[in-house]
């Protein structure tokens, strides 16, 4: 492996770790109400309510890190669902169903994707 | 681990490099993980940043146009100049009525105060003593309901005619410690409603309450449950500050600082007790009730349309002998069912000090980073709490809340809650600011939506950021019509340390409307006077009675209406 490929990764992570570090507000008030014709996300943000908001409010930072800046892929967000890390607790298919996790994810994307209008800033 | 199928192995390599880590699994996990790591950061390792870690130079600036709300409605500017606002009400005649406090952490004493806001002026309805925080008030059939928090010589709900001819309907509630009475609110049956905070963070009387104050004036003082209960085997060590060379001190549950339990120790229930929503009738002899216990900061009361009681709980706080971690506030949504004392009929009981948010506190997800889980105190659960009907960002203090009760406001039905927002490093630890914001809930869903924010890069108070927006909203009531959601901004209250610093002066009167709304021509805003109020001594304490552990079942002994000089 080239030097340059073997450090892609760990410049990857620092990019990732940077870009958590902001707050990435998305709430109604800054960026309008958010479209919920979609009943994943719909039913997702119900489900964040429940389980996520409380410590990444409106995928904010707040008691855990901002979600609205996290590059996760899908996936990847799912692991961390099921398995926890660090601070972060594991929720069990017994607590958030796999179809609810699905929401879950529908919406946390949606969320991501809200763009702020600068002028709203 | 399973050989990944080629299909998928070659969508991969279709993408580029992912196969050959996979082929290596220990790099692999290790990526997964530091993928993961660095998108959350490391919480231990990362700084504490709270909303009330601010510098301030005294003067607050207030301006409409830095707080954002929903597309259709603005924002205007009603007040300003208070010193420690809690709560608003309106007359006979629709004016705005505000209370001041009197009180606020960091021990700082002020003078309580009704005031009304007629036109361009402020006019004085009543002051009170050197026993606030006054809380919250209701104007209900003539007179002004307040609720007088109790910091030194216990709680009272207090009965103030327009002329300010004060009675008080309660007194010597158990609210000299952490938290105090809340409220009031007048249920559709006519009674007050009200709220009693916990002594404690969670239950035991530690150094935490020493920082508060309290615990010098009342060293006797601790938590009160409202049915009997036994104790499990649990003590707390901790210094002793009461002595010189470094003693230590053993507490336990629902005891004074330094007072040892026994396990399967029974500690009488008792009405009043703390942590509770009880419920006073409005005529003499004013038998007193409890709706509900095991709440934490029962702060703010309303009723919806159909009649349930909507009270609003501030979580645990990662502090004292028995800190959790991550505890949400809570949204309870009660059926005002009242049990007087030693009756057979439990009342409600929402969990604390063994539940957080309907959840066990033995859970590992509550236990502080690199701390213990918190264990039960009761050997047995007194009842299985009930289902939370929303859940606020932990440490965000979910304070006053009402309901919109008139379409052309809109969202209708929705319950608008004031999040006050954190005291951190106080209360724990946070990544960025909580609070500092109104929000409104749709009571089917639990689903929590920014209403009225400040503008800025992240969530905080206004003294953070450096605009001139939202400082800490405490309260909100719409006017009678319910046309108009207004705002009670308690001003500017600093964190250094663990010590609190409310800046005196700088609270606010903020309204929100619909800008389409015909007749609501702004007003220009009104600027308190500094008014010379008497200093406040505070006269030296004797410790209130407080019902120890074992105790007998306390019968109902409301306080005759008692008047006040």
């Amino acid at each position: 492996m080239k030097p340059r490929a073997r450090t892609a990764p760990l410049v990857a992570a620092i990019a990732l770790l940077l870009a958590a570090c902001g707050a990435g507000r998305r709430g109604e008030p800054l960026v309008g109400p958010m479209d919920l014709s979609d009943p994943a996300v719909a039913s997702g943000r119900t489900v964040y309510a429940r389980q996520c908001n409380h410590c990444h409010p409106g995928g904010e930072a707040g008691l855990g890190p901002s979600l609205n800046d996290k590059l996760l892929p899908r996936w990847l967000m799912r692991f961390q669902v099921r398995h926890g890390l660090g601070a972060m607790p594991a929720f069990p298919e017994e607590q958030v169903s796999d179809g609810k996790v699905d929401d879950l994810l529908t919406y946390v994307k949606a969320l991501r994707a809200t763009e702020v209008p600068d002028t709203l800033k | 681990m399973h050989a990944p199928d080629r299909s998928a192995r070659a969508l991969r390599d279709a993408r580029g490099g992912f196969p050959r880590r996979t082929a290596r699994p220990g790099r692999g996990i290790a990526l997964l993980v530091l993928m993961l790591a660095a998108s959350s950061g490391c919480y231990v390792l990362r700084p504490s940043h709270g909303g009330g870690e601010a510098d301030f130079d005294g003067r607050r600036e207030l301006q409409p146009a830095d707080i954002a709300v929903p597309p259709g409605y603005a924002v205007e500017l009603v007040a300003s100049g208070f010193t420690f606002p809690t709560g608003i009400t309106f007359d006979a005649e629709g004016r705005p009525c505000v209370v001041e406090s009197g009180y606020c952490y960091g021990e700082v004493f002020t003078v309580p105060r009704l005031l009304r806001i007629a036109g361009a002026e402020v006019q004085e309805i009543a002051r009170g003593a050197a026993n606030g925080p006054w809380t919250g008030v209701q104007f209900h059939d003539g007179r002004f309901l307040v609720a007088e928090g109790g910091a030194t010589e216990g709680g009272r709900i207090l009965s103030i005619g327009p002329d300010g001819t004060t009675t008080a309907l309660a007194t010597g509630l158990p609210s000299m410690g952490d938290h105090h009475v809340n409220g009031p609110a007048v249920g559709p049956d006519g009674r007050i409603y009200f709220g009693i905070g916990t002594a404690t963070n969670s239950g035991v009387v530690g150094t935490d309450n020493i920082a508060f104050g309290w615990l010098d004036r009342h060293p006797q003082f601790h938590d009160i449950p409202g049915a009997d209960v036994r104790l499990a085997d649990q003590l707390f060590t901790t210094d002793d500050p009461r002595g010189t060379n470094g003693e230590e001190a053993e507490t336990g549950a629902y005891s004074a600082f330094g007072s040892r339990v026994e396990p399967g120790q029974l500690v009488r229930g008792a009405v009043p007790c703390t942590g509770a929503v009880l419920v006073l009738a409005p005529e003499p002899p004013h038998a007193l009730e409890l709706v509900a216990w095991g709440l934490r900061n029962p702060f703010g009361l309303c009723f919806t349309e159909d009649g349930r009681l909507l009270v609003t709980d501030n979580g645990y706080d990662e502090r004292g002998s028995r800190p959790v971690w991550g505890a949400p506030d809570v949204l309870w949504s009660l059926e005002p069912r009242s049990v007087a004392a030693g009756s057979p009929s439990p009342a409600t009981w929402c969990g604390w000090p063994d539940f957080v948010a309907g959840h066990p506190i033995d859970a590992e997800t509550f236990a502080p980073p690199g701390g213990d889980t918190p264990q039960p105190l009761f050997a047995e659960p007194p009842g299985t709490p009930p289902e939370p009907a929303a859940l606020f960002p932990c440490h965000a203090s979910a304070n006053g809340l009402d309901i919109s009760r008139n379409a052309a406001f809109g969202h209708l039905g929705e319950a608008f809650v004031a999040l006050f927002g954190d005291q951190v490093p106080a209360t724990g630890k946070l990544l960025s600011p909580v609070g500092f914001k109104v929000v409104r809930v749709d009571l089917a869903t639990g689903v929590a939506e920014d209403f009225a924010v400040n503008r800025g890069d992240i969530t905080g108070p206004a003294s953070l950021l450096g605009n001139a927006g939202l400082e800490r909203p405490v309260a909100v009531r719409f006017d009678p019509e319910g046309e108009m959601l207004y705002v009670v901004d308690f001003g500017v209250l600093l964190q250094d340390g663990a010590h609190a610093e409310p800046q005196r002066g700088t609270g606010a009167l903020w309204r929100i409307r619909r800008e389409e709304l015909p007749g609501t021509d702004p007003v220009p805003p009104v600027a308190l006077a500094p008014v010379a109020l008497p200093p406040v001594t505070l006269a030296p304490v004797t410790p209130a009675p407080v019902t120890p552990a074992p105790v007998t079942p306390a019968p109902v002994t409301p306080a005759l209406a008692e008047d006040i000089p």
